[in-house]
C-alpha cells in the first residue's frame, strides 16, 4: 500500500440528508467515482460500504486501481462535515432602534434570535428569556458611543445581564459597542466555561456590522459545519475558475448564502458568508406568515390547514413523501425559504449579477434540473445574465473543509467538472416597457446563429446542450438595465440541462394576488421550462 | 454483501423504547424548587411551586440576607408589607434588588418516580424516570398520570365519552379532533395517545386550552402526545404491541422530550422483526412488510430518482418503495 492515497470518502451529514460520495485518483487526476444520498437516519457507514459495492461491481478494474478491492471505509482517508440545527440567541439592546441591526445581524450569522428590550419588555421577562434553557447564547449591544437613547437603560440592562449570564455561565455573552463598557459587571469572566466577548456595534455608517456578523458566525458555526464549509468552498471555486461565484444552499434548518470573487487588480479575492436559520425548508413550526409564503408559489396549495399539515409533514419526515406531489411542495417551500434568504440580505441584490450561480442542498437534488433553476430566478432576480449549477453529489461543503488552502484549491480543481452539473445559463434585463415586442436575442453558436424575439413578461428557453458555448447578443428598442443601462448588449452563455433561459419577466417578480391566476401563471412557468413525464 | 443484511441499514431507525429517560420541567424566575439534585421523587411528589402571575418588586434588601442572583429570599414576618412574603432574587440595581414574587402558585408535581439530577432555578428541574418511554413528535399540556386504556376499534368520537374514562390515557387511534379533546378533558381523561393530529385540530385545541388555563379553577392536567405527525395514518404495529401490552398500567405523559414514560419492569417487549419495515409516506403509507434488498435508484412519480428498497406485504405483494418514504424499528 502507497502512502499517497488513491480514493478518499466525503461525507454531509445534514438534518434530512446524509450524501456520500468517494472520490478517486484517476490518470493522475482527483475525479468522482460516485455519490449517494440517503435519509438522515440511516447508517452512514452502510451508505459508504454501499457506494465502495457499487465502484467495484460497476468498473472491478478502477476499483483495482484506486485500491478499493476488499477495502472497507473505514480504511479510507474521510473528509466529514455536518449541518447542526441552529442555536437559540437572546438579542436585547437599551432601545428598538438599537435592536433591529443587531437581530438583522444574528439572523443572518447562523443564529436563531430571540430579542427584547427595555422600551417593550419588563425586566422580568427580559431575565425570563435570558434563562430559558432554549436559550444558548446572548448578545446585548449598543451604538459606539451609545446613543442618548440607549444610555440610560444600559447600567440596569448590564445589571440584568450579568445576574442572568452569572446564573448560566455555559451561556456565551457577546457584547456589541457600547455595551462593552459594561464588561466590568461580569467581574472576572477567564471562570467560566463560556466566553464573554466583545464585538464592533451592530450599527453604524455603511455596512458596519461585519464585524460583529464575523464574531457571530464563528460562534455560532463548529469547525466541521458545512456552512462554514462551503464559504472557503466558493472562495476556492472563485479562484480556480477566475469568476463571481454565489453558492445559495437551502436545508432542513436553515439556507446559507455565499458571495466569493477572485483577485481583480489590486483587489485580493474574498468572500462573504450569510446563514440563515430562518430560511430554513422546514420550520419547526410553520406560522401563517410561513403557509402564506409557502402558499404563495404553490399551484396546487389546497386549504391552509392542509398545507400547513403537509409542511409539519416535512419537518418531521423530510426524506419522506418526496415522489409525486413532494416534489412541488417542496420546490414551493424552497422558493419561501429563498423568499426568506433574500430578506435577510438585501444587500445581495445592490451587487452585480455573479457570473456562476451553485446550487447546494438536498433539496435540489429531488428536482429536475430546469426546475431548480427557475425557483432560483423566480426569487433571487437580479439583472444579468449568469450560468447556473448544481452541486448534485453535495461535494462542495466538503471540499471546503479541506484545512490546507492549496491542497484544497488542487483537488477542487481537478473536480472542477465534476463537481458541478451545468443547468444552463440565465438571461434577466430589467426595466422592460410592456409592449409586443422589446427587441431581439441572436445566439450566436458553433451551430451557427438563432434569433428569437424579446416579448416582456415570458420565459423562453432555447436549447443549448451542456458543454456547448455561444455568445448572445441582445438588441432592445429601448434602453434597459442588464448589469448596466443600454440598448445593445452581447454576453458570453454556456448550455446545460435547462438550455438558455431568456427570463423578461418583471424585475422583482410580481405575482397576481388571485390564487387560480396565480397557479394558472406558476404552471405556465413551470411548463415553459420542464414539465415531468410519468414513468 | 448485498441483500436485506446490508440494505437494511440503509433504512432510517427509530428507536421503539428509549432509555432512559431525563426529563426537563421548565421553571421560570420566582418558581421555587422543592427538591434538590440527587433526591429521589415518588410519583406525584411535587417538585416545585409555580408562580401563575409573576411580577417583579423593587426591594431594599439588608446585606445579611446575602442575596444573590436564583437565590431564594424570604421576608422577615414583621416586615411584610403585604405584598411579597418572598420570591428568588433576579438581580440587583443601584443598592435595591429585583425580586420574583407572586400570590399565587400552583403545585408541580412529577408524574413518575425518580431521580432529580439537575436543579436550576429559574430555569429547569431534570428528572431521570425511573422505567422507559416511547417517543412522540409533540405533547400539548402535560405533564399528566392516568391508566392506560385502549379505545374500541381505535376511534374516539366526542359522544362516546363517558366519565368511565376519568383518570385514564386514551390510546386513540390514527386522528382525534378537538372538540373530542376538550370533552375529554372535561370528562377528568388525562391524557390522549393519538398518531395524527392535524394543525387545525391542534390549534383549536390550544386555544380551548389557553382559556382554560387563564380560569381560576383548573381542571386536573391533561396532556395530548401526538406519536407520529399531522396525517391521518394508523399506529405502528410495534408500538401499537407495546400500549396493549401497557393497558391497565399506571403511565405517564411528559413533554420535553414528547413521551409516554412507563415504569414496568417486568414488561417484556418483544423485539420486533429485524426486517420489518413501516412504509411512512407514499402511496402505501401505515402499510407494514419485510424489507427484501436494497434496489438501488429507481425512477418514482413525478421523474424523481430515488434510492429504493424492495418489501413484501403480508398479501404477498411486492413493492420498490423509496427508502425515504421506509422506517423500522430498533
Amino acid at each position: 500500500m502507497t502512502t499517497e492515497p488513491r480514493a478518499f470518502l466525503t461525507q454531509d451529514a445534514g438534518a434530512a440528508t446524509i450524501a456520500a460520495a468517494l472520490i478517486g485518483r484517476v490518470a493522475g487526476r482527483w475525479r468522482l467515482v460516485g455519490s449517494l444520498a440517503l435519509p438522515a437516519g440511516a447508517d452512514p457507514d452502510a451508505a459508504a460500504t454501499v457506494l465502495l459495492d457499487r465502484a467495484r461491481a460497476a468498473d472491478p478494474d478502477l476499483a483495482t486501481s484506486l485500491g478499493l478491492d476488499g477495502a472497507q471505509p473505514s480504511d479510507l482517508p474521510r473528509v466529514d462535515v455536518a449541518t447542526r440545527p441552529a442555536r437559540r440567541l437572546a438579542v436585547i439592546a437599551g432601545s428598538e432602534r438599537a435592536l433591529e441591526p443587531l437581530v438583522a445581524a444574528a439572523s443572518r450569522s447562523g443564529w436563531r434570535p430571540v430579542s427584547a428590550c427595555p422600551e417593550t419588555t419588563d425586566p422580568l421577562a427580559m431575565s425570563t428569556m435570558l434563562l430559558d434553557a432554549s436559550v444558548d447564547g446572548i448578545l446585548a449591544g449598543a451604538g459606539d458611543p451609545p446613543a442618548a437613547d440607549e444610555r440610560r437603560a444600559l447600567g440596569e440592562l448590564g445589571a440584568l445581564l450579568a445576574a442572568a449570564a452569572g446564573r448560566r455561565p455555559e451561556l456565551t455573552v457577546v457584547l456589541a459597542g457600547g455595551m462593552g463598557e459594561q464588561l466590568a459587571a461580569f467581574g472576572d469572566a477567564s471562570g467560566r466555561p463560556s466566553p464573554v466577548v466583545v464585538a464592533p456595534a451592530g450599527a453604524g455608517a455603511g455596512d458596519a456590522s461585519v464585524g460583529l456578523r464575523q464574531v457571530l458566525l464563528d460562534l455560532a458555526l463548529a469547525t466541521d459545519d458545512s456552512r462554514r464549509a462551503l464559504g472557503s468552498a466558493a472562495l476556492s471555486l472563485a479562484e480556480i475558475l477566475d469568476r463571481r461565484v454565489d453558492v445559495v444552499e437551502i436545508g432542513f434548518d436553515g439556507g446559507t448564502r455565499v458571495g466569493a470573487w477572485p483577485a481583480v487588480g489590486n483587489g485580493s479575492s474574498g468572500v462573504d458568508l450569510a446563514v440563515v436559520p430562518a430560511a430554513g425548508l422546514a420550520p419547526s413550526d410553520p406560522d401563517d406568515a410561513v403557509v402564506d409564503r409557502v402558499a404563495t408559489w404553490s399551484s396546487g396549495a389546497g386549504d391552509r390547514h392542509r398545507l400547513r399539515d403537509r409542511l409539519r409533514e416535512l419537518r418531521i419526515a423530510p426524506w419522506a413523501d418526496v415522489a409525486g406531489e413532494g416534489i412541488e411542495l417542496r420546490l414551493a417551500a424552497a422558493r419561501s425559504a429563498l423568499g426568506c434568504l433574500a430578506d435577510w440580505t438585501p444587500d445581495w441584490f445592490d451587487r452585480p449579477a455573479a457570473d456562476l450561480v451553485v446550487a447546494s442542498g438536498g433539496v435540489w437534488s429531488v428536482a429536475a434540473g430546469p426546475s431548480v433553476v427557475l425557483a432560483l430566478v423566480d426569487v433571487l432576480r437580479r439583472s444579468g445574465a449568469s450560468q447556473y449549477a448544481l452541486d448534485h453529489a453535495r461535494l462542495l461543503a466538503p471540499l471546503g473543509a479541506i484545512a490546507d488552502q492549496a491542497e484544497r484549491r488542487a483537488v477542487m480543481t481537478d473536480l472542477a467538472d465534476d463537481l458541478l452539473a451545468p443547468l444552463g445559463s440565465v438571461i434577466t434585463p430589467a426595466g422592460l416597457r410592456p409592449g409586443r415586442s422589446v427587441g431581439a436575442l441572436h445566439l450566436h453558436g458553433q451551430a451557427g446563429t438563432r434569433d428569437l424575439e424579446l416579448r416582456p413578461g415570458g420565459l423562453s428557453v432555447v436549447d443549448l446542450p451542456a458543454g456547448a458555448a455561444a455568445t448572445a447578443e441582445l438588441l432592445f428598442h429601448d434602453t434597459v438595465r442588464f448589469g448596466g443601462r443600454g440598448r445593445r448588449f452581447a454576453v458570453d452563455v454556456t448550455g446545460g440541462l435547462g438550455g438558455l433561459l431568456v427570463d423578461l419577466r418583471d424585475v422583482p417578480l410580481r405575482l397576481p394576488d388571485r390564487a387560480d391566476l396565480r397557479a394558472e401563471l406558476l404552471e405556465t412557468w413551470q411548463a415553459a421550462v420542464w414539465a415531468p413525464s410519468e414513468p | 454483501m448485498s441483500g436485506a443484511g446490508l440494505g437494511l441499514n440503509l433504512v432510517p431507525a427509530r428507536p421503539l423504547i428509549s432509555a432512559p429517560v431525563d426529563v426537563v420541567f421548565r421553571l421560570a424566575p420566582g418558581d421555587r424548587p422543592l427538591v434538590a439534585a440527587g433526591d429521589s421523587v415518588v410519583v406525584g411528589a411535587p417538585i416545585a411551586q409555580r408562580l401563575r402571575d409573576p411580577r417583579l418588586d423593587e426591594l431594599s434588601i439588608p446585606a445579611a440576607a446575602t442575596p444573590r442572583p436564583g437565590r431564594r429570599w424570604v421576608a422577615p414576618s414583621d416586615a411584610r408589607d403585604g405584598r411579597a412574603a418572598g420570591g428568588e432574587f433576579v438581580f440587583g440595581w443601584r443598592g435595591r434588588w429585583r425580586v420574583a414574587s407572586g400570590d399565587i402558585a400552583d403545585p408541580l408535581e412529577v408524574p413518575f418516580a425518580g431521580i432529580v439530577r439537575d436543579v436550576r432555578p429559574g430555569t429547569a428541574i431534570t428528572v431521570r424516570a425511573a422505567g422507559r418511554g416511547i417517543r412522540g413528535i409533540v405533547v400539548l399540556g402535560g405533564p399528566t398520570r392516568g391508566r392506560l386504556q385502549a379505545t374500541p376499534d381505535g376511534e374516539l368520537r366526542a359522544g362516546s365519552l363517558d366519565i368511565g374514562s376519568a383518570g385514564t390515557i386514551l390510546v386513540v387511534g390514527s386522528r382525534v379532533d378537538a372538540e373530542t379533546l376538550t370533552r375529554a378533558r372535561a370528562m377528568g381523561v388525562r391524557g390522549v395517545i393519538v398518531t395524527g393530529l392535524s394543525s387545525k385540530e391542534r390549534r383549536d385545541y390550544l386555544a380551548s386550552e389557553a382559556r382554560q388555563r387563564s380560569a381560576l379553577h383548573r381542571l386536573p392536567p391533561f396532556a395530548v402526545l401526538v406519536l407520529e405527525g399531522a396525517v391521518r395514518r394508523p399506529l405502528a404495529g410495534g408500538v401499537l404491541t407495546v400500549l396493549t401490552s401497557l393497558v391497565g398500567h399506571e403511565v405517564a405523559i411528559v413533554a420535553d422530550p414528547p413521551m409516554l414514560v412507563f415504569d414496568v419492569p417486568n414488561l417484556q417487549v418483544p423485539a420486533p422483526p429485524a426486517d420489518l419495515v413501516r412504509v411512512r409516506g407514499g402511496s402505501l403509507a401505515g402499510r407494514e412488510g419485510r424489507f427484501v434488498e436494497a434496489i438501488g435508484p429507481r425512477r418514482f412519480a413525478g421523474g424523481v430518482h430515488l434510492e429504493a428498497g424492495l418489501v413484501r406485504f403480508p398479501d404477498g405483494s411486492v413493492a420498490a418503495v423509496p427508502l425515504g418514504d421506509l422506517e423500522r424499528f430498533v
